[in-house]
């Protein structure tokens, strides 16, 4: 057992050491005359760009077809890519035929289309100027690292979102003030789940129940509001839009079962959002007997 | 999404909704979703050829006004009341906008691939 160990340790290092004199000689060379590329950190960096383009929101094609261009850019003959929403694996063999494989579970997805834009940039640029892997790390740091937009910003998105559609489906200038309200209230409500890692699921339930019940206390004291065209406006902050466009998208695109796991993702969001609207609803019925 | 993007993207809805309101004389809202979608999915995809970004981004802002959330409301509501039949009338309505939606995207996307088919890699031989 030991002496398999450092068998290997001492591969690696050798391994290593050609690295560095490969670095040493003008960067990693990308041609494919010279065989010297490292086929280790080719993988690596085509899993991190493919891990980017996943974590933000982008389609399961446009990854697997980023990482098949790189590895081609780069003049790997022989690689496989595989993703679904929440994995994906890298598998590239290296010219003695020693298979070396990447795999990544992305266990969080937000949609950051700027991000995906800038990496989507990054490809291109790959594939045209075959840059050192050290400058293409970097950039997918920067591009991982960029910010986001503020908690207060995307406070006043949300209640600028759920006044406008509950302006959009009918509501009167009322009805869109208490919209306002809810829709900056479930903003801190999400993050703060968000924050303690509670599942997706309850954290739609919990906004969409918040929701109605300020809705629903505000129509039962106050004047007298629509209610469910409020309910409905500030709802559409949570409706799962972006799993509905980028399933048929997964489809089309022939990735079968990156499309299911998205359909089935917006099915679980929409139940969600009607479980938590609908215990608010029947409660508020049975506290009050409206 | 920042800057010029943002605008455009935003238009994308406002085009989808004008479109939704000019087939309104057809009076069959499942068909108005699916002329809709279908107006903002082609709008996406010219704007990703002529801005070098992806379709989606476009696409997911401009089909965001079209999405039922009344319907998934008003399905809830009738579940929670105990209205069945208004329930079932309703959720297969809001499974068939959501069916609309869907069909108007997979109609584009796919005639807008016919001639740039997805990149698979090296040919084997």
């Amino acid at each position: 057992m030991e002496h398999v160990i450092t068998s290997c340790e001492r591969i690696k290092i050798d391994r290593c050491r050609k690295e560095r004199a490969g670095a040493r000689n003008g960067g990693i060379s990308t041609g494919a005359s010279s065989g010297q590329i490292s086929y280790d950190r080719l993988v690596n960096t085509a899993a991190d760009i493919g891990y980017l383009l996943i974590a933000n929101g982008a389609e399961i094609s446009r990854a697997e077809e980023s990482m098949r261009r790189i590895f081609y850019a780069y003049g790997a003959e022989e690689g496989e890519v595989f993703a679904i929403p929440n994995y994906l694996s890298v598998s590239v063999n290296a010219p003695e035929g020693r298979p070396i494989t990447a795999i990544r579970r992305i266990s969080s997805h937000q949609v950051n289309m700027n991000r995906v834009d800038l990496a989507n940039d990054l490809c291109r640029r790959i594939c045209r100027t075959k840059p050192p892997f050290d400058s293409v790390n970097r950039e997918v740091r920067r591009i991982s690292k960029l910010p986001t937009v503020t908690l207060p910003v995307q406070i006043i998105a949300y209640a600028l979102v759920a006044a406008a559609f509950t302006l959009f489906y009918g509501g009167t200038a009322a009805d869109a003030a208490v919209a306002c309200l809810c829709g900056a209230a479930i903003k801190p409500v999400c993050w703060l789940l968000e924050h303690f890692h509670v599942n997706q699921f309850f954290i739609y339930l919990s906004a969409s129940f918040i929701a109605a019940a300020i809705t629903l206390v505000f129509a039962n004291s106050f004047v007298t509001l629509n209610y469910d065209r409020i309910i409905i406006g500030v709802l559409m902050n949570l409706v799962p839009g972006v799993a509905i466009t980028s399933f048929m998208r997964d489809i089309i695109a022939g990735d079968m079962i990156a499309g299911v796991l998205r359909f089935t993702e917006s099915l679980l969001v929409a139940a969600a959002i009607a479980i938590g609207a609908g215990i608010a609803l029947t409660s508020m019925r049975m506290l009050l007997g409206v | 999404m920042r800057g010029k993007t943002l605008a455009f993207a935003s238009l994308g809805g406002a085009i989808g909704w004008l479109v939704y309101l000019l087939f309104g004389f057809v009076r069959e809202d499942l068909f108005q979703y699916f002329v809709a979608t279908i107006a903002t999915a082609v709008y996406s995809e010219i704007l990703a050829r002529v801005m070098k970004k992806p379709a989606t981004e476009f696409q997911i802002v401009a089909l965001l006004p079209l999405v039922p959330g009344g319907g998934i409301f008003y399905t809830m509501e009738y579940c929670v009341i105990g209205n069945n039949e208004k329930f079932m009338e309703t959720g297969l309505h809001t499974l068939g906008i959501a069916g609309a939606l869907a069909t108007g995207i997979l109609l584009v996307s796919s005639i807008f691939r016919i001639g740039n088919p997805p990149y698979r890699g090296l040919k084997k031989e």
